[in-house]
């Protein structure tokens, strides 16, 4: 029987990464104290595993077949790819992978009639493994890493009760099929607002953010699902605020939680905003 | 975005998935963007938009914002603070109808 030991959700706009320097102070030491609390509290929590749940962005499918899950199952995984190097302004980095949680993962969900893709290959990795990685230097971390890229963006995409669904179905999984006393970690990486490549590319909805993070913090997940729709969320930003779905999965895998976030920032050059949240588990 | 007119079948979104997985695709569209557009089964009005640089009418054809603002990057520049907020400037403004 294995267990959740560590849950979060961090955002992980590029500009975090390649316009940090240019930050005012008060925004770097939010970014700089959400990213060292999650990943202190991550290796702390001393995981096996750390499945993380982002949003795929359309990196690795054309919109003409594209998977609404890839659990990226190779035995490491490299980044970012070559074309976004520069978008992101990113080191290069390689993260253990853990195949056979991966393939569980696969088999698990199948069985839980959530549909996901399995890569045993090299999948292309953007921002959404990219930022939390070397923000948070996982490719340190002793843990292998199972990324499942997720679509949030290319309509019909899995909605925030389906996405609660699918972290209850991931939750059943690491209780039921897991081997006994593994310890697992997830993260939700994707968000804040944001509206990448629309007429609102830098704008940031200050109050559904904050709204966001309150409604994270609140131990009432039946008021975030009446909320936080995915219209509410287009509404605050299309096409990017609903990769929030991502830590959907994670927050329906915990339950209702007790949680602490580190401040926030709508910093506009970030074309995002900024806030994480990690919730008390185990 | 207005969804209503999203058109998941527009040529324009593997173009553009093309461009990002194919370095050598690049190199060749930056030098002679026409012949790798004629490579495209892009509508007429399609391709129009693109040349004309108007995201506001591929927008309205049906292109999906995120590989257009990807689009906007294989044009003016990708890297991050300089030819990237140039992209994202002239992206913005076509959509504003106010092209830079």
């Amino acid at each position: 029987m294995g267990q959740i030991v560590f849950a979060a959700g961090v955002p992980h706009a590029p500009a975090v990464v390649g316009l940090f320097s240019t930050a005012p102070d008060d925004v770097k030491d939010i970014v700089a104290k959400s990213f060292d609390a999650v990943r202190r509290r991550l290796l702390a929590s001393r995981p096996d595993v750390l499945i993380v749940f982002a949003n795929d962005h359309l990196t690795n499918s054309r919109i003409s077949a594209y998977p609404d899950f890839i659990i990226a199952a190779a035995p490491e995984h490299a980044g970012p790819h070559e074309w976004f190097k520069a978008w992101i302004d990113c080191r290069d980095y390689v993260v253990k992978g853990n195949p056979d949680v991966g393939k569980a993962l696969f088999r698990g969900m199948t069985r839980r009639n959530v549909r996901m893709n399995l890569r045993t290959d090299a999948v292309n990795f953007d921002d959404n493994i990219s930022v939390p990685t070397v923000m948070m230097e996982l490719d340190t971390a002793p843990f292998g890493i199972v990324p499942v890229l997720q679509n949030c963006t290319v309509p019909p995409f899995p909605d925030g009760p389906r996405c609660f669904d699918v972290g209850r179905a991931v939750a059943d999984f690491i209780r039921d099929d897991l081997p006994a006393d593994m310890r697992v970690a997830l993260l939700g990486s994707g968000g804040l607002s944001h509206e990448p490549g629309g007429a609102k590319y830098y704008s940031v909805d200050e109050a559904f953010d904050r709204r966001w993070l309150d409604l994270c913090l609140a131990e009432d997940q039946e008021t975030l699902l009446r909320e936080m729709t995915v219209p509410r969320m287009e509404a605050a930003g299309a096409g990017g605020t609903s990769e929030l779905l991502s830590w959907f999965i994670v927050m329906g895998a915990i339950g209702e939680r007790p949680g602490e976030s580190f401040g926030y920032t709508g910093w506009k050059n970030f074309r995002c905003g900024f806030g994480a949240v990690i919730w008390e588990v185990g | 975005m207005a969804w209503e007119t999203y058109n998941p079948a527009l040529a324009s979104h593997d173009l553009v998935q093309d461009l990002k997985w194919d370095r050598q695709l690049r190199a060749a569209f930056a030098q002679n963007e026409a012949a790798i557009l004629d490579r495209y089964d892009l509508l007429p009005e399609e391709r129009q938009a693109i040349e004309a640089r108007d995201f506001r009418k591929l927008y309205d054809l049906g292109m999906h914002p995120y590989l257009g603002g990807q689009l906007a990057r294989f044009i003016w520049g990708n890297d991050a603070g300089k030819g990237a907020v140039e992209a994202a400037n002239r992206l913005v403004a076509s959509l504003n109808g106010t092209p830079l």
